[in-house]
């Protein structure tokens, strides 16, 4: 943290390169959807006009799969840098789901419908922060997997049957929608519509949150900074 | 008086091209001169080949035709003189199915469609052996379609179109449409209900009926009707089922190279599912896969080919598929009430209430 960060109360949250990670993330996953549900809804007219701006399905299908291959190097990426790297480790850690988590959450419903009158203390990351990232990580492999194995099909049916594959197409439309759905209406309110943050958290572009945000939505992270002195 | 001759003979000549006054030179011959030597039974011509040109045609050659009430000269209207000297030419149906004929003769549009059609196109670049009409509708005993006599009624067009189309006339007839049709199933297909009547196009042509993107459209005119599939207990989702695949939705997109119905069910020989030599019979499918996806195992046969997820038959893939819906919403719920929910919170927070 430079000091002219500090002087501006500014805190460093994200690392560029750990912001480049969700950046390719959020391009990648438009990209995808866009070529996905029109896919999907191909009955729908917007669908149909979505698969003609593509260039027709037979490009909509190698556009959806150049996406793929970068999304899954990304995510190959990201499970190499939270495993190995001095910058990800702290960040895994973090991000673990604890006991407390389910605490903190059965504690901000208490409060939010006025039974209890303390509002849960996050740490860096909160319950809001770890549902969305173990959620995008999980949906991240599934649609992978699946993936692979349609877009592989004559490999994949050396080993599974028909109905495997069937399953996999299923579960790959389904579960594309059901991100896109938490991305949508999860997303959208933590990073975008909730008070503390609207229009918009920056920290995504700039990595840095203001030290005033931190202490009133992560007080256990701001003080844990504060008592390494980073503050 | 040379002069007046040469031109009372270029009047007459004249008189010739004149429309209205045709030159009824058919009109002089009579039946019974014909019949002086085609009347004779044993009146026949030996062909190059081998072949053998029966001859044979008497006054009741027409009977209970359409065209009983014609005789010989009206259709064979060329031979002026008897006996004629030259063979004379293929009949010309359009001599009197002309639009506006005084005659009656019905006419439609078929015959435009037919010199656009394969077969009109061959005979316009001098193919001799391409049907022309009396080669499908008969010659001197032509029926109307709907007499089950007719050369080109439901029940024997296929027969007639198998005169040069031989083998795929014996697939056809080994399929499970030429079994049906056979057995005197109305329903089932002959030659026409997939390929047109007389807009027939060759099947590479994208003006084809049977054109590869066109096949499943042709198939679902009978498989996808439940009036009809109902009848033989057939189901009809197989066309909703194909559409919502891969395979159909890239034909519908345009694709020509993938699957559609008669790349696996095969074409004219069409057999049922039970039936060891169907394309689609179990032990078949590896290799009917096999054509476009090399190496295809024994598991492409594991599994409903036509499956929907939306049927509780599919078992567990409609699982999964209603597992994930319910997920899909109920996830949707939790997340606008939870953010609603925090709203509220915050808000109370922020006006300092507990």
């Amino acid at each position: 943290m430079s000091r002219a960060d500090l002087a501006s109360g500014q805190v460093i949250r994200m690392s560029l390169l750990f912001r480049l990670q969700p950046l390719m993330l959020t391009v990648l996953l438009l990209v995808l959807a866009v070529t996905g549900f029109a896919l999907m809804y191909h009955e729908n007219a917007l669908a149909q006009a979505v698969i003609r701006l593509e260039g027709g399905v037979q490009n909509r299908g190698i556009v959806h799969r150049v996406a793929a291959v970068l999304l899954m190097a990304n995510l190959v990426y990201h499970i190499f840098y939270m495993l190995f790297s001095r910058e990800g480790r702290p960040e895994l850690r973090d991000l673990m789901i604890t006991r407390r988590d389910i605490d903190d959450f059965l504690q901000s419903l208490r409060y939010n419908i006025g039974a209890a009158t303390e509002y849960p203390r996050f740490g860096k990351y909160g319950y809001k922060e770890k549902f969305q990232y173990w959620g995008a990580a999980a949906g991240t492999v599934l649609v992978s997997i699946t993936g692979f194995m349609l877009w592989a099909e004559g490999f994949s049916m050396i080993f599974l049957p028909k109905f495997v594959l069937d399953l996999a197409m299923v579960i790959h439309g389904y579960q594309g929608l059901l991100a896109f759905v938490i991305l949508f209406f999860w997303h959208l309110y933590n990073v975008h519509l909730h008070p503390s943050v609207f229009p918009m958290n920056p920290s995504w572009i700039t990595g840095k949150v203001s030290a005033e945000w931190l202490r009133q939505e992560h007080p256990l992270e701001y003080e844990k900074l504060k008592e390494e002195g980073l503050l | 008086m040379r002069r007046r001759v040469l031109a009372a003979v270029l009047f007459l000549s004249g008189l010739w091209l004149l429309p209205g006054a045709p030159p009824d030179a058919g009109a002089a011959i009579s039946l019974e001169k014909c019949t002086l030597c085609h009347g004779k039974p044993e009146f026949r011509k030996l062909l190059v080949g081998g072949h053998i040109r029966d001859l044979f045609a008497t006054g009741d050659t027409l009977k209970g035709s359409v065209h009983e009430k014609k005789t010989c000269a009206d259709c064979h209207f060329d031979v002026a003189e008897i006996p004629h000297r030259e063979h004379p030419k293929r009949v010309v149906c359009t001599h009197c199915h002309f639009k506006g004929n005084k005659e009656g003769a019905p006419q439609s549009d078929n015959v435009l469609a037919y010199f656009d059609s394969v077969h009109g196109q061959a005979i316009a670049k001098g193919n001799t052996k391409a049907p022309y009409c009396q080669d499908c509708h008969g010659n001197h005993m032509v029926l109307k379609t709907k007499n089950p006599e007719s050369k080109v009624s439901h029940s024997k067009v296929a027969e007639t179109c198998g005169r040069c189309h031989i083998e795929i006339y014996a697939q056809y007839k080994g399929s499970v449409h030429g079994a049906a049709l056979g057995k005197g199933i109305q329903e089932a297909p002959s030659c026409p209900q997939c390929h047109g009547e007389h807009r027939i196009y060759a099947h590479k042509d994208p003006q084809s009926t049977v054109f590869a993107t066109k096949v499943s459209e042709q198939c679902s005119k009978c498989h996808a009707s439940i009036a009809i599939m109902g009848k033989f207990g057939i189901e009809t989702e197989q066309v909703a089922t194909y559409k919502e695949s891969f395979h159909g939705v890239a034909s519908k997109f345009g694709s020509r190279t993938v699957a559609n119905c008669s790349s696996c069910h095969g074409v004219h020989d069409i057999r049922p599912q039970e039936d060891p030599l169907s394309s689609v019979n179990k032990i078949n499918i590896p290799r009917t896969c096999g054509k476009c996806h090399p190496g295809a195992t024994a598991n492409f046969a594991v599994g409903k080919i036509h499956v929907d997820a939306k049927k509780k038959e599919s078992g567990i893939i409609y699982w999964t598929a209603t597992f994930f819906k319910w997920l899909t919403i109920g996830t949707m719920l939790a997340l606008i009430v939870h953010i609603f929910l925090d709203m509220y919170g915050r808000t109370r927070r922020l006006r300092g209430e507990q």
